[in-house]
């Protein structure tokens, strides 16, 4: 899970592997402000698979790439 | 994982944004009333139910997750300390966790190129950076340090 200068990038760096899914690093900043922001929370709990995928969808990070199991 | 494990947990947490590191089981002990072998045997619990990560022989945190415990290429400053990220999405996590602004240096994989970035208010001040996830949302506990 790395950020790159650009998708070319991406590209150059796979050399030849397969590919995972890449985003906008403006989503990747909603997603881990939506994922992370009650872990430190006193009351803190693990979230259930549910909310977490409801985190993904509520993103459009939909399908089955973004699919907890 | 019960209600103990679960502040066990929390004192850990606290414990690591505190010190700027990792505790180990003694300080976390020191903290909740607990012991040393109480806290390793709630932390391999923990462990197994993905609320943190532990080296092989289960006695010290490797990943509290969004913070690492080892250096990583993801350094974030957050809080007024540099952290360690073990990853990109956590390093955007660890300044929502603090609830605070910062700001995440790493390289690109592919030219080693340096990127900085600063966060506020959960935003990045340039949107023109990529994100990407090699590995599908259905194996990332598969092997969470690859991942």
């Amino acid at each position: 899970m790395n950020l790159f200068r650009s998708e070319e990038h991406v590209h150059e760096w796979l050399n030849g592997r397969r590919p995972g899914t890449s985003i906008p690093v403006t989503t990747l900043a909603a997603l881990a402000s939506r994922w992370w922001a009650d872990r430190l929370a006193p009351d803190w709990r693990p979230h259930t698979r549910e909310q977490n995928q409801a985190i993904l969808d509520g993103l459009g990070l939909t399908g089955d790439f973004w699919r907890l199991p | 994982m019960d209600d103990r494990d679960l502040e066990l947990r929390n004192h850990t947490y606290r414990a690591f944004v505190e010190l700027g590191r990792a505790p180990d089981p003694e300080e976390v002990a020191a903290r909740a009333g607990s012991s040393g072998d109480g806290v390793i045997a709630s932390w391999s619990r923990l462990h197994d139910e993905h609320a943190l990560v532990l080296d092989p022989t289960r006695t010290r945190i490797v990943m509290a997750n969004p913070f690492s415990a080892i250096p990583t290429p993801h350094r974030v400053l957050a809080a007024g300390r540099w952290w360690f990220a073990n990853c990109a999405w956590d390093a955007f996590g660890i300044p929502a966790a603090l609830d605070t602004d910062g700001r995440i240096e790493t390289a690109c994989p592919d030219c080693d190129d340096p990127i900085a970035l600063d966060v506020v208010d959960g935003t990045p001040e340039r949107a023109d950076l990529i994100f990407h996830c090699l590995v599908p949302a259905g194996g990332w506990w598969d092997d969470i340090r690859f991942t």
